[in-house]
C-alpha cells in the first residue's frame, strides 16, 4: 500500500479510537432510565427487556405463514446471489 | 471414528450437548420453582464518577455484592455447572482431567475478573465483556505470558459453540412478524444485500484472501455486531484472531454510531419513526440501539427495537447459510459438486443446535407455558451464554500475540472494509426507510 494510503489509514483509525474515549469519558449519548449501554449486545443482555420488546406495538395485517415464505424466499434469492458473486469471482 | 462416537467424542456435537443441558435445567429450573440455577452476575458498580440521581439509584456498592452471600453461592453454582460440564466434553474428546480441572479453575478466575471490570458503570455502558476479555487476556500473554499449564483451558472454539447454542433458546421466530412487511422490508430486505457487497469488496476489491474474516466482519456490520460475529465466525471457521479484530472494531464504531447517528438524524428534521427504523437497522448492538432509539424519542425507541429484534432473529439464519456457503463453495476442492454426505460431514453441527435450541423457544415453550415464562428462562440462560462468550474471549486473548494482530489488520483493508460496508449499510437502510415509512409509497404504520 502507497505511504499516503497508510498515512490516511492511521489518521483515520487514531481519530476513531480517540472519539470513543471521547465519547466514554464524557459519557455522551447515555439514557439515565436505561441500565445499560452500547455494551448490551443482544436483548437477552438487557435488563427487564421485556418491558421494552413487549408484544402487540403493531398488529401485523397478514397471516404469520406469509412472513415466513417471504423471509424464507428472500434468503433464498439472496443465498442464490452470493453463490453468482463466488463464482464469477473465481 | 464411527458416526455414532462423533455423537459423544467430537467437540461440536459436545457442545450441543452441554449447551442442550444447560437450557434443559435452566427450563426446569422456572418452570417448577423448585430450585435457583441463576447464574452470578455483577451488579453495575462505580469507579467514583459524578453520576445524575438515576443513574446513581442503579449503581450497587461492590463491597455490598462481594460481602453477600448468594452472591458467593451463584458464583459457586456457575463454576460448578461449568466446570463439569466442560471437563466431562474435554475428557469425552480424550484430554486429561488431571490437567484441564487447575487450568480451567485458574481460567475461570480471569473470567471472574472480566466480568468485575465490565460491570464498572462506565465501562459497563459502552464496552462490556467481550472487550475487556480480549484485552485483560491480551495484556497476560503479551506481559508475563501464559504458563503451560494453563493452555489445557483455552478452548475458544468449545466454548463459543456452547454459548451459541444456550444463545438459540433466546432467538424466537414470533419476532419476525412484530412488525409487519415494514419491519421485515427494512430488516430483511437490506441485510443479505449488504453482506454480498461487503464479500465482494473485501474478496474482490480489496482482494483480500481471509474470506472467513471477510464474512465475519460483514454479518457485525450487517446483522448485529458481537452476537452475529460470533455466530457467523464460528460457522466460517474463522481464526481466533478474525474475530477479535472483527469485534473489536464493532464495538468501537458503535459507540460511536450510538451517540452521533441520533443527533444527525436531528439535525437532518427526520421523523421519529423514519429515524428510529434507521437506528434499528444500522447500529449494532442492541442496547445501542435502544439508547440511540430513546434519544429520539419513544416512537423512534419503539421502532427501533422493533426492527432490531427482527435483525436478532437473522443471527441463525445467516450463520447457517454461511456454514453451508463455506461447506459447499469456498471450503471445496476441485470443481465437482459437494455431494450430501460431504455437506453433512463438513457442516458445523453446533448451527443444528442452535437451531433445535431455537425451534424449541418459539414453537414448544413459548406456546405452551406462555411468553413470559420463556423471558424467565432466558433471563437464567443469558448468563450461562455470558460466562461462556467470556471463556471464549478471554482465551482468545491469552492465546493471541498484539503482532498476529497487526498483520491480520492487512494495512488497514479491514478497516476501510467495514468503514465502507457500514456506509453501504446506512445508505441502503436510509433508501428502505424512505421507501417503505415516508408515506410516499406505502401507508404510514400506526404503532400502539
Amino acid at each position: 500500500m502507497k505511504n499516503w494510503k497508510k498515512v490516511v489509514t492511521w489518521v483515520v483509525a487514531v481519530a476513531v479510537v480517540a472519539a470513543a474515549v471521547y465519547v466514554m469519558a464524557l459519557r455522551l449519548g447515555l439514557a439515565d432510565g436505561l441500565d445499560f449501554g452500547a455494551g448490551a449486545y443482544y436483548w437477552a443482555d438487557i435488563p427487564e427487556a421485556e418491558k421494552i420488546f413487549r408484544d402487540g406495538v403493531y398488529s401485523p395485517s397478514l397471516p404469520y405463514w406469509v412472513y415466513v415464505v417471504l423471509f424464507l424466499a428472500w434468503g433464498w434469492l439472496m443465498y442464490r446471489l452470493w453463490g453468482w458473486v463466488e463464482k464469477k469471482s473465481k | 471414528m464411527s458416526n455414532k462416537e462423533k455423537l459423544y467424542k467430537t467437540e461440536d456435537w459436545l457442545a450441543v450437548w452441554i449447551g442442550f443441558a444447560v437450557i434443559a435445567v435452566g427450563c426446569l429450573a422456572v418452570l417448577t420453582g423448585w430450585f435457583d440455577f441463576s447464574a452470578v452476575k455483577f451488579s453495575t458498580w462505580t469507579l467514583g464518577e459524578n453520576l445524575t440521581e438515576a443513574q446513581a439509584a442503579k449503581v450497587t456498592a461492590l463491597g455490598a455484592q462481594l460481602g453477600s452471600w448468594v452472591f458467593w453461592r451463584k458464583t459457586l453454582v456457575t463454576l460448578l455447572v461449568l466446570g463439569v460440564l466442560f471437563a466431562c466434553g474435554v475428557k469425552l474428546q480424550g484430554e486429561s482431567l488431571k490437567k484441564y480441572i487447575p487450568a480451567f479453575l485458574c481460567l475461570f478466575a480471569v473470567a471472574f475478573t472480566v466480568r468485575l471490570i465490565s460491570a464498572e458503570f462506565t465501562l459497563n455502558r459502552y464496552l462490556e465483556w467481550a472487550f475487556w476479555a480480549l484485552l485483560v487476556g491480551l495484556l497476560i500473554s503479551n506481559t508475563v505470558g501464559v504458563p503451560a499449564w494453563l493452555k489445557p483451558a483455552i478452548r475458544t472454539e468449545f466454548y463459543i459453540k456452547t454459548g451459541l447454542v444456550i444463545m438459540g433458546f433466546s432467538v424466537l421466530f414470533s419476532n419476525i412478524a412484530k412488525f409487519g412487511l415494514y419491519g421485515l422490508g427494512i430488516a430483511w430486505i437490506v441485510t443479505p444485500l449488504v453482506i454480498i457487497f461487503m464479500y465482494w469488496l473485501g474478496t474482490r476489491v480489496f482482494k483480500m484472501d481471509n474470506k472467513p474474516l471477510v464474512i465475519t466482519l460483514a454479518s457485525a456490520t450487517s446483522v448485529c455486531g458481537t452476537s452475529a460475529a460470533i455466530a457467523t465466525g464460528a460457522a466460517a471457521g474463522a481464526k481466533k484472531n478474525d474475530l477479535s479484530i472483527a469485534v473489536s472494531i464493532s464495538i468501537i464504531f458503535t459507540i460511536l454510531m450510538m451517540v452521533f447517528e441520533p443527533m444527525i438524524i436531528r439535525a437532518c428534521g427526520m421523523n421519529q419513526m423514519m429515524g428510529g427504523a434507521l437506528i434499528g437497522g444500522t447500529v449494532d448492538s442492541t442496547g445501542a440501539v435502544v439508547v440511540a432509539g430513546t434519544a429520539l424519542g419513544p416512537e423512534a425507541q419503539q421502532v427501533a427495537v422493533l426492527v432490531k429484534s427482527i435483525q436478532n432473529i437473522l443471527i441463525g439464519f445467516i450463520a447457517f447459510f454461511v456454514a453451508l456457503f463455506f461447506a459447499t463453495k469456498v471450503n471445496r476442492t476441485g470443481s465437482s459438486k459437494v455431494g450430501a454426505s460431504e455437506i453433512w460431514v463438513r457442516f458445523p453441527k453446533f448451527i443444528i443446535g442452535f437451531f433445535a435450541a431455537s425451534l424449541v423457544a418459539s414453537f414448544l415453550i413459548q406456546p405452551v407455558f406462555g411468553g413470559d415464562s420463556v423471558k424467565a428462562i432466558n433471563g437464567v440462560l443469558d448468563q450461562y451464554k455470558n460466562w461462556a462468550f467470556v471463556l471464549a474471549f478471554t482465551s482468545i486473548g491469552l492465546d493471541t500475540n498484539f503482532r498476529e494482530i497487526g498483520r491480520q489488520m492487512q494495512g488497514g483493508k479491514v478497516l476501510w472494509l467495514y468503514i465502507i460496508g457500514q456506509t453501504f449499510n446506512i445508505l441502503l437502510t436510509l433508501f428502505a426507510v424512505w421507501l417503505l415509512l415516508s408515506g410516499v409509497v406505502f401507508p404510514i404504520p400506526v404503532l400502539q
